[in-house]
């Protein structure tokens, strides 16, 4: 017990002379999250450059115009051109844009259907997806209106033209997100996904030091000869810090910035706290499978950037090719987007989610398996330091 | 006489640094990892992982209260999409949303008892639809697959009424018509795999010496400081030579590799590398000064990769990027690189659709010259004073 002590305090001392330890962990996870927070704050964009090129300048094709640029996600600019706005549309400048073609006002008028043309840039997801959804929407209206003046002159009543000009209506529920918002998406599972990297990458390091000082003999005679001794002593306090970061950030996002969630803070904290405690014996892993420090920076780099898209939460897991699926399962943020959805979507508890907890709780033997092996290494320190 | 031995020692030290430099990068199996395995690895990886790029059929379940022809013709519909497949039909919505909530299913279909009625009366029927928003491409594909059967059914049933359509709009998606994961994601990932890899390569490399003491600006000695032009330029005519190789093999032979669009001439392409590439060679090389030990440079900067992307405005589009985040932006290559690689291969732009990036890479390479040479030749100062205070004390 006071060898662990010692080792602690050995840590601390580590940890206070080299501020590349609190500026990894801490300083790292808070710049992420104003970036993310900040860079999403509105939640859903607005006012996107959609192009309008209006080869008929009628009344109708005015108050189109002037319609679609009232609406809050467009924001309308005129082109007299094609070709111009093809080429805006080409570099980026324009997330799509509108064609009226001329006689449109005519056309209408004298029931002749004419054709708009609606061109979107696909290649901006975001941005093309919503500015798609808002000229689909004006163009229906705008449908819609023609044909409510052509029904009405008809003799049917404002009801019963309403009930033809848009007979099935869609009323949209999004649970566990009903504003849309991009950021209550992105960042309840990409900040987590950040301290992740940051466990895996600061242990593998704070292990992998001793190797490359060759200090790990020193550490091995504090701990009386005992690795799980001298890792237990030196990984506490980094325990101690990733817990208290975990904790923070789901206060922050549900109390801080709101996030919608239905079930209790409480499964949140345990969620977070078995990613820290799995991302860390998968960070003990790596350094034990490769005990030289540079390259188990490498592989731990290469490996917990991978993590982001196997986790599944931008393209779903069962939409990738079967060999790459089984894949995700080595990757604690995938448990993790699991409980989170279960907690923050249904409020399910402990029923739901016991199955993503045994998962987390397994990546927890990973470092017993070749705890010998960082042992030796760390006695005999015969592999190169770097 | 004189100008002609100038000329040659500078260019004599020049290919001296060069070969150096070349030796450093091949001597080191971390930089080599990084390098070759990360920068080729990584794009066959994401092209492997977002290789369906789309999800197809998704599961959906059904309560259909109504039980009407038109309830299951519109169902049909939906069934029908590319987006949605009704899985099961459910007898009440609590078997649907527990459903979903076991993740069977990731949309509710809910067409209430009295929907049949109100169509067959000539009123407005309404169908509730619940998206499981765990991914966005879920609520995407949830709200498509209804939408489109909903307006399906609409023209069906006003051609019933005889009621004109008086606008039909015609939708043209050039780029990526089936608004695929894989070809927005691969489009602006690529770029960015050059700048990350050679930035972290670079950086490893930069900080192995300065751990040797040997500073990254050793300058030859006898020029007594003035040849940091050639030792900027010798170094960066390595990473010149290996980046054109790699680069060409990410931009170029990736895509065609994974059959992902390539719109634009190889030759275009080559010049967007060429600009590109020596862009990032120079903000290496004034970024790297910040990195004095080895292994510091990944737990301090890995996880801008996933920040750099977003910045590009690949997905959450430009205009709604926060003016300061913009101005960082313009700090990097990525933002540029991937904007022009993403209109002038995928877009199938030309030299002038990409000008604007072209001409904003050019500026910084400009920049981010001088500032390498200003630190190189700072940190030749800063050594030269250490060790000449060593020499002191001895």
């Amino acid at each position: 017990m006071k060898s662990i002590l010692k080792i602690i305090r050995r840590e601390l001392d580590i940890i206070r002379r080299r501020p590349v330890y609190l500026l990894a962990s801490v300083g790292v996870l808070v710049v992420n999250i104003i970036f993310y927070y900040t860079l999403m704050e509105d939640g859903l964009p607005h006012d996107l450059p959609i192009g309008l090129v209006d080869l008929d300048q009628s009344s109708t094709s005015r108050s189109f115009s002037q319609q679609l640029d009232a609406t809050q996600l467009g924001q309308v600019i005129y082109y007299d051109d094609l070709h111009l706005a093809r080429h805006d549309m080409e570099t980026g400048k324009l997330t799509s844009f509108v064609v009226i073609p001329e006689g449109f006002n005519a056309d209408i008028q004298a029931n002749r259907q004419p054709h708009m043309g609606c061109y979107v840039n696909s290649l901006y997801f975001v941005g093309g997806a919503l500015a798609y959804k808002d000229i689909l929407t004006m163009v229906s209206l705008t449908n819609g209106a023609v044909q409510r003046q052509v029904l009405r002159a008809k003799g049917y009543n404002e009801r019963e033209a309403r009930a033809l000009i848009q007979p099935i209506v869609l009323d949209q529920h999004q649970i566990g997100n009903p504003a849309t918002n991009y950021g209550v998406y992105l960042n309840g599972v990409l900040l987590p996904g950040v301290l992740e990297m940051i466990v895996i990458l600061i242990t593998v390091y704070a292990v992998g030091t001793e190797l490359k000082y060759g200090t790990s003999k020193q550490l091995m005679e504090m701990a009386e000869g005992s690795i799980e001794k001298a890792l237990l002593g030196k990984l506490l306090p980094y325990n101690i810090i990733f817990t208290v970061l975990g904790i923070g950030l789901e206060l922050l996002l549900f109390y801080w910035f709101r996030y919608p969630l239905r079930g209790s803070i409480g499964w949140m904290f345990i969620d977070i706290l078995l990613l820290v405690t799995a991302s860390e014996a998968l960070g003990l892993f790596i350094v034990e499978l490769f005990p030289v420090l540079r390259l188990a920076t490498s592989v731990g780099a290469i490996f917990s950037v991978l993590g982001f898209s196997l986790a599944g939460f931008s393209l779903p897991v069962e939409a990738m090719p079967p060999y790459v699926q089984g894949f995700s399962a080595i990757f604690p943020l995938r448990y993790y987007y699991l409980i989170h959805v279960q907690e923050t979507l249904w409020g399910g508890g402990f029923a739901f989610c016991w199955k993503e907890v045994i998962h987390l709780l397994l990546f927890l033997f990973l470092p017993v398996v070749l705890m010998r092996r960082l042992e030796h290494a760390y006695i005999y320190q015969e592999y190169e330091r770097d | 006489m004189k100008e002609i031995s100038f000329f040659r020692t500078w260019f004599r030290n020049w290919y001296d640094i060069f070969i150096h430099e070349l030796h450093l990068i091949f001597s080191d199996s971390g930089v080599l990892v990084i390098f070759f395995v990360g920068g080729l690895l990584y794009p066959v990886l994401y092209n492997l992982i977002y290789m369906n790029g789309t999800v197809d059929d998704m599961p959906v379940a059904v309560v259909d209260l109504s039980g009407g022809s038109y309830s299951r013709r519109y169902l049909q519909k939906v069934d029908a999409t590319r987006e949605c497949e009704i899985l099961l039909y459910c007898s009440s919505l609590e078997e649907a949303r527990s459903l979903m909530q076991r993740r069977v299913v990731h949309g509710v279909i809910y067409v209430p008892a009295d929907f049949d009625e109100h169509i067959v009366r000539g009123e407005q029927g309404t169908v509730s639809t619940y998206a499981d928003m765990s991914s966005f491409l879920y609520y995407k594909c949830l709200t498509m697959g209804t939408s489109l059967a909903m307006l399906d059914e609409m023209h069906q049933i006003q051609l019933e009424h005889n009621v004109p359509q008086a606008v039909l709009s015609e939708e043209n998606m050039p780029y990526n018509k089936p608004f695929s994961y894989t070809i927005f994601f691969i489009s602006a990932a690529l770029m960015l795999v050059i700048q990350q890899t050679m930035f972290y390569g670079s950086s490893l490399l930069a900080g192995t010496l300065r751990e040797r003491n040997k500073s990254f600006a050793s300058l030859p000695g006898h020029l007594q400081g003035l040849g940091v032009g050639r030792v900027v330029l010798g170094r960066g005519a390595a990473y010149f030579a290996v980046y054109l190789v790699v680069g060409a093999i990410i931009a170029l032979l990736i895509p065609w590799l994974f059959h992902l669009p390539q719109r634009a001439e190889w030759t275009e392409m080559m010049v967007l590398l060429l600009f590109f590439v020596v862009d990032c060679i120079f903000f290496t090389f004034t970024w790297s000064t910040l990195i004095w030990k080895r292994e510091t440079m990944f737990v301090l900067f890995l996880s801008a990769s996933p920040m750099l992307l977003f910045l590009t405005g690949f997905s959450w589009p430009v205009t709604a990027i926060p003016d300061f985040w913009r101005w960082v932006s313009m700090l990097f290559p990525s933002t540029y690189g991937c904007r022009a690689f993403i209109n002038l291969n995928t877009a199938g732009g030309t030299l002038s659709t990409i000008a604007p990036e072209i001409k904003a890479m050019t500026i910084q390479t400009a920049v981010y010259y001088f500032l390498a040479c200003a630190s190189v030749f700072v940190e030749h100062q800063i050594t030269l004073r250490r060790s000449r205070r060593a020499a002191v004390r001895c």
